[in-house]
């Protein structure tokens, strides 16, 4: 029997007319210029570059998370389209397909439980890849554009990951996607809820909300609709804007670091394609493991009369339900969203600070770092409060107490200015006090032009609030821990919304100064107002009831 | 190379935890059972087989056992069209399939591999499995394919399987000639305890009977969420606390008739976690009336009680028109008509002795000043009792008592033992719309013939 | 296994034949090989996903109606075709003097329903004309096979159970159980 010649076959095959026509060049040398050949030979992988620079490799550069979050799309596409086999949008069926899934399909609880983590798994994915794009200045010119791309692929994850919450039918389905869609109610002059809503006759059957839910409460037409988007609608819009982003990417160079002098570059392949094939495969490995073990949620069957207590919304928008605990809905369900939102998308165009560029710039860029990381936090401690310190009636709970312990009804709440009887003082000296002191906040940073000592400054400031809450205590208007309290929040506050503007913007012009001070005076009133209604009981600093404007 | 060690191993783990996913949904629990099923029929086939003396017949034999052996692992499902329900209950208990074995004996004595006991012939004939399904009876959750679920012992399925007499509500839910029907026994024997104790005095059904608490025409659809949680604690059936998977709709309903409804909602009387003072619930104890046998029959005919949309009118069977029986005189109508409405649920059976109700002033109870401590608060509450009758009608003239029965006692006319003790105080609401005229008369009629007589010279 | 213990040249161990191909370096083959085994698993993994995809494709569970039915007792026939499960179940129960069979009616040309004609004693296909026996066999037009016969069952209670995942139409066969039940007018 003669020798079987391995490599003779290889040969053939691989110079054949069918192997070439797919596949360009020929037989593997591992020469660069193979290397080359092959990246920009394969529609897939000339997204990259031939040749990146071995500083945009390293782990703790990238974090390699958008690179992620793009492996985690893809296998919620490749598991969404396998469920969508067994799955029909209709009420009468959805919830029962689900339980089909549970029971009687194979590896159906399996593929859903995967859908469903990976989709959390990606939402975190994708805010982590922007807090390291935001930290290492990559959104800087002439990158700004991409960086609002980025944005709104963020958007659109959450909307994704909101859309596909009301699918399987259940409790924990529509009270979310109801108290969701509710906010829409309230945009202004576009609800029928929404401060001037009533103007252009907005009513509950021609909204902005019925537009979404194709009904007045989520029913029949809500759930196919979501179902479309989910589907259908909003993964082609994200496709879409993939392309667009990885593009540019491509296009800016991966890495925004600049070059350095005598910095070598390496070839992509392999040196980069092997991280993005093991972050991938590991990433794959947590999802299929995580599936295996913990099984997807699913409650009783939708019933749109009956709420379970309590009620939350999926997690990442837990934080937004806890704001609304504390603002009207069109202020925590609309306006500060898309704040968030533009806010986000406006970064590059405010922020130029030429410095820290393609690095971890804590010296660098103090302000802007600070401000971001803050906002961030806020964002995940709003989410843990409203996760894990919620509890029947939305009451606060402690993560240790019961349940089943009843709590004693929140005390009533009032308000500083505005109409009486809820208000003590009149609403004629709020409209002045408040918006003097709103501008004051925005504009004293920059009308001191010298730069003043933060310490002493902060000293200054603590020791001040201390005296004042001190004398308070001692004339019992207040308890030691709303003086502590406010000894946190405000400082927290002067801080953020002083010391670290006075110090480093002030010399920035002034349309990026009011932009910039207008976002950090808005971010920052957000605790004090949380501060004002949990140690105070404060419903409303200032209320105009005619126009619904709540603060 | 650390990275093509890494690649190795990601590629082993990916193979390996697919793998896992696979076995693991491969593995169903349901798969052994019904295994076992085929594998102990055909050993009986085999068994009988040996036993044949005839060669042929024990050929035909060992060709069926020998068929059982291959047969093809598979969810098997009972569709029941018109009601909406997709059993799965036969994929483990196969000896029920009706399709396989129509019989539906089995040589076996354990669950899930016996067949379905207790069968009674004509009950199987007008409700054949494969056109009703199981759990239509049964309840319990139909697609569910793993023991636990399918019981319907899990978080987020609220019609677990009933268990013992409770399975006759299913009789109650479609037939409204339930009395009549052999095998229906508890239920109405529970109908007719719920009646002897005046329950439908202030628990209308469909909107029939008084209206001082919930309507239970529907109660057996009473969503979990509308029970709260904490009032589960308090239950307890034959002394035990339940576990969190028996919180159901029986449980609830049993648990008002083995408890003190007082104890299971004792609400906020002291004013703890609300502005105002909420007495407990007002519904008598019923355990020393009430044995524990009476209280499962009053449960199996409750939880018949639906309008589940799934019964659709061609599955209803309507029960006959009631019947008034007649009276030799006005009297015993009277004391009749006392019965009818449920009178007893608040004064009494036979109107002997008022029963317990909070904070509205009664004799013996003492009015309380505005600083009154806890504990006099709720000694005083504890005392209260409705209106023992033949000890107050007899203040009356005919003409008053019909008007005073027509009118009821608003809550505004109340005399409260504390103004800020708990409300609302249990009332009597007027019956002008609910009791007829002639009825009224002859009630009145009887109330006075059984007044204590004043002897003081009235 | 002494060549374990042997410190000097263990690579060779592990190595399948080391007298064939004495060119090839030792440690250069077990890096292939290992190589070989990461791809496979590759391979295999995918492999896997595409079997358990295809798996999955097939449900478990079908809403269609059984196939299997109770045509109530035999005892309620009388001879000759019975269009009483026609609507129903699309089956035709047929006695004899000897027995019962079930016939499918669907017809073996295209597939639509052929009507019974009593008074000529033959299924008649509305399509293209096709005429059956009572038995199933083709008499005119273009069907080229008789008529299925279902799997049918006696059961102890007297019941007759017709099970149309099972047919026959070949003469010979389909008058032998379990596509005919003996049973005595």
């Amino acid at each position: 029997m003669p020798a079987l010649d391995l490599d003779k076959i290889k040969k053939d095959v691989v110079d054949s007319q069918i192997w070439r026509s797919v596949f360009r060049g020929g037989l593997w040398k591992d020469t660069p210029r193979d290397r080359a050949a092959h990246i920009i030979g394969n529609v897939w992988l000339h997204l990259h570059p031939v040749k990146v620079r071995p500083r945009a490799l390293r782990w703790s550069y990238s974090w390699g998370m958008g690179g992620l979050s793009f492996a985690l799309y893809l296998l919620l596409t490749l598991t969404g389209v396998a469920l969508m086999f067994y799955y029909r949008p209709t009420i009468g069926l959805a919830y029962r397909d689900i339980k089909d899934l549970e029971f009687a399909v194979t590896l159906g609880q399996f593929l859903r439980n995967m859908h469903r983590w990976a989709a959390q798994a990606m939402v975190v994915a994708v805010i982590a890849h922007m807090v390291r794009v935001f930290l290492t200045g990559a959104y800087k010119k002439p990158r700004e554009f991409n960086w609002g791309v980025g944005v709104l692929l963020l958007t659109l994850t959450l909307f994704l990951s909101f859309t596909g919450y009301l699918l399987p039918w259940d409790q924990l389905a529509i009270w979310a996607v109801t108290v969701g869609t509710n906010m829409a109610g309230a945009t202004p002059f576009l609800g029928n809820e929404g401060p001037f809503g009533g103007l252009l006759g907005m009513r509950i059957n021609n909204d902005v909300r019925f537009t979404l839910l194709g009904g007045t409460m989520v029913g029949e037409n809500t759930l196919l609709r979501f179902y479309v988007l989910h589907c259908v609608a909003v993964p082609l819009l994200v496709g879409i804007l993939l392309i667009l982003h990885f593009w540019r990417v491509r296009k800016d160079s991966f890495s925004a670091a600049p070059c350095q002098a005598g910095e070598e570059k390496v070839d992509v392949w392999p040196h980069l394609v092997k991280r993005e094939y093991v972050a991938a495969a590991a990433c794959t490995i947590v999802m299929l493991f995580w599936s295996i073990l913990q099984n997807a949620p699913l409650e009783v069957i939708a019933n749109p009369n009956v709420t379970t207590n309590p009620s939350k919304a999926p997690w990442y928008f837990v934080g937004l339900q806890e704001l609304l605990v504390y603002f009207d809905p069109w202020i925590a369900g609309v306006l500060m969203p898309g704040l968030i939102i533009m806010g986000l998308m406006a970064i590059p165009y405010i922020d130029t600070n030429p410095k820290g560029i393609g690095f971890y710039a804590w010296k660098e860029r103090p302000f802007a770092n600070a401000q971001f990381i803050l906002g961030v936090i806020m964002w995940f401690v709003l989410i843990a409060i409203g996760y894990y310190f919620r509890g029947p009636n939305y009451a606060w709970y402690w993560p240790w107490e019961s349940w089943f312990d009843i709590k004693p009804a929140p005390p009533p709440t009032w308000s500083v200015f505005g109409p009486k009887p809820d208000a003590i003082l009149p609403l004629l000296l709020g409209v002045p006090v408040v918006g003097a002191a709103f501008a004051a906040a925005m504009l004293l940073p920059k009308l001191i032009q010298r730069e003043l000592g933060g310490k002493m400054l902060m000293g200054g400031f603590l020791g001040l609030v201390a005296a004042g809450a001190a004398a308070g205590m001692l004339a019992h208007k207040i308890a030691a821990a709303q003086g502590a309290f406010l000894l946190f929040f405000l400082g927290l506050s002067f801080y953020f919304g002083f010391v670290l503007p006075q110090r480093h913007i002030r010399a920035l012009d002034w349309p990026r100064y009011l932009v910039t001070m207008f976002l950090v005076v808005s971010t920052i009133s957000v605790p004090l107002k949380m501060c004002a209604r949990l140690t105070f009981n404060i419903k409303y600093l200032l209320t105009i009831p005619s126009i619904s404007m709540n603060i | 190379m650390g990275y093509r060690k890494l690649f190795y191993a990601s590629n082993a783990l990916l193979l390996a935890g697919f793998a896992w996913a696979f076995l693991k949904d491969h593995n169903a629990e349901w798969k052994p059972y019904q295994s076992n099923f085929n594998r102990m029929t055909a050993g009986e086939l085999d068994k009988r087989a040996a036993a044949e003396p005839d060669p042929q017949k024990a050929a035909a034999l060992r060709v069926q056992a020998a068929d059982w052996r291959r047969r093809p692992l598979e969810i098997k499902q009972i569709i029941v069209g018109g009601l909406d329900r997709y059993d799965r209950c036969i994929t483990c208990h196969a000896g029920m399939d009706e399709y396989s074995n129509p019989t539906l004996k089995t040589p076996f004595a354990e669950n899930p591999y016996k067949g379905h006991p207790k069968i009674d012939e004509a009950l199987a004939k007008a409700h054949p499995f494969t056109k009703f399904g199981c759990t239509v009876c049964h309840q319990g959750q139909g697609l569910a394919t793993t023991a636990e679920a399918a019981h319907g012992w899990v978080k987020h399925w609220e019609r677990p399987m009933l268990k013992g007499t409770h399975i006759q509500a299913s009789c109650v839910k479609c037939h409204g000639d339930f009395e009549t029907l052999r095998g229906a026994e508890a239920a109405a024997l529970g109908k007719k305890v719920f009646e002897r104790q005046g329950c439908q005095g202030c628990h209308a059904i469909n909107g029939v009977g008084g209206a001082v608490s919930v309507d239970l025409g529907d109660i057996a659809d009473k969503p979990l969420e509308r029970i709260a949680g904490y009032n589960f604690k308090r239950v307890r059936i034959d002394g035990k606390e339940l576990p969190e998977e028996s919180w159901n709709i029986q449980n609830w309903i049993l648990g008002h008739l083995t408890n003190d409804p007082a104890e299971v909602t004792p609400n906020d009387p002291m004013a703890r976690y609300n502005a105002e003072p909420i007495a407990p619930s007002a519904m008598p104890d019923f355990r020393q009336e009430i044995s524990r046998r009476e209280a499962d029959a009053v449960t199996a005919y409750l939880s018949g009680l639906t309008k589940e949309e799934l019964i659709p009118s061609r599955w209803y069977v309507p029960g006959p028109r009631p019947r008034e029986p007649r009276f030799a005189d006005a009297a015993a109508h009277g004391r009749y008509v006392f019965r009818k409405y449920g009178c007893q649920g608040c004064h009494g059976l036979d109107a002997k002795v008022g029963r317990r109700r909070f904070n509205a002033l009664g004799p013996g109870q003492n009015k309380l000043a505005d600083g009154a401590t806890e504990e006099a608060l709720m000694a005083e509450m504890e005392k209260g009792l409705e209106p023992t009758l033949p000890d107050v009608v007899g203040t009356y003239t005919h003409e008053e008592l019909v008007k005073k029965i027509e009118n009821g006692v608003p809550l505004a006319a109340m005399d409260l033992f504390h103004p800020k003790g708990p409300v609302p105080a249990m009332y009597m609401p007027p019956w002008k719309d609910k009791i007829s005229k002639a009825e009224l008369d002859d009630l009145s009629t009887w109330l006075l013939s059984i007044a204590k007589k004043d002897d003081s010279g009235f | 296994m002494e060549t374990m213990s042997e410190p000097i040249n263990p690579v060779s161990a592990a190595a399948p034949a080391p007298a064939l191909k004495p060119a090839a370096p030792a440690a250069a083959m077990t890096r292939g090989d290992f190589l070989w085994a990461g791809w496979s698993m590759l391979a295999a993994f995918f492999a896997a996903s595409a079997a358990a995809g295809a798996r999955f494709l097939f449900p478990n569970v079908i809403y269609e109606p059984s196939q299997k039915f109770n045509a109530g007792p035999a005892a309620g026939y009388d001879l000759g075709v019975s269009t009483k499960w026609l609507n129903e179940q699309r089956v035709w129960i047929v006695r004899t003097p000897s027995g019962f069979y079930a016939l499918w009616a669907r017809c073996t040309h295209l597939g639509c329903t052929p009507n019974w004609w009593g008074d000529q004693n033959r299924f008649k296909c509305p399509c293209h004309g096709s005429n059956y026996t009572m038995e199933g066999d083709v008499i005119a037009g273009p069907a080229p096979k008789p008529l299925w016969r279902a799997k049918v069952d006696l059961a102890p209670t007297g019941d007759l159970i017709v099970d149309k995942s099972q047919l026959e139409c070949i003469p010979g066969k389909r008058e032998l159980p379990p596509y005919f039940v003996a049973h005595a007018a």
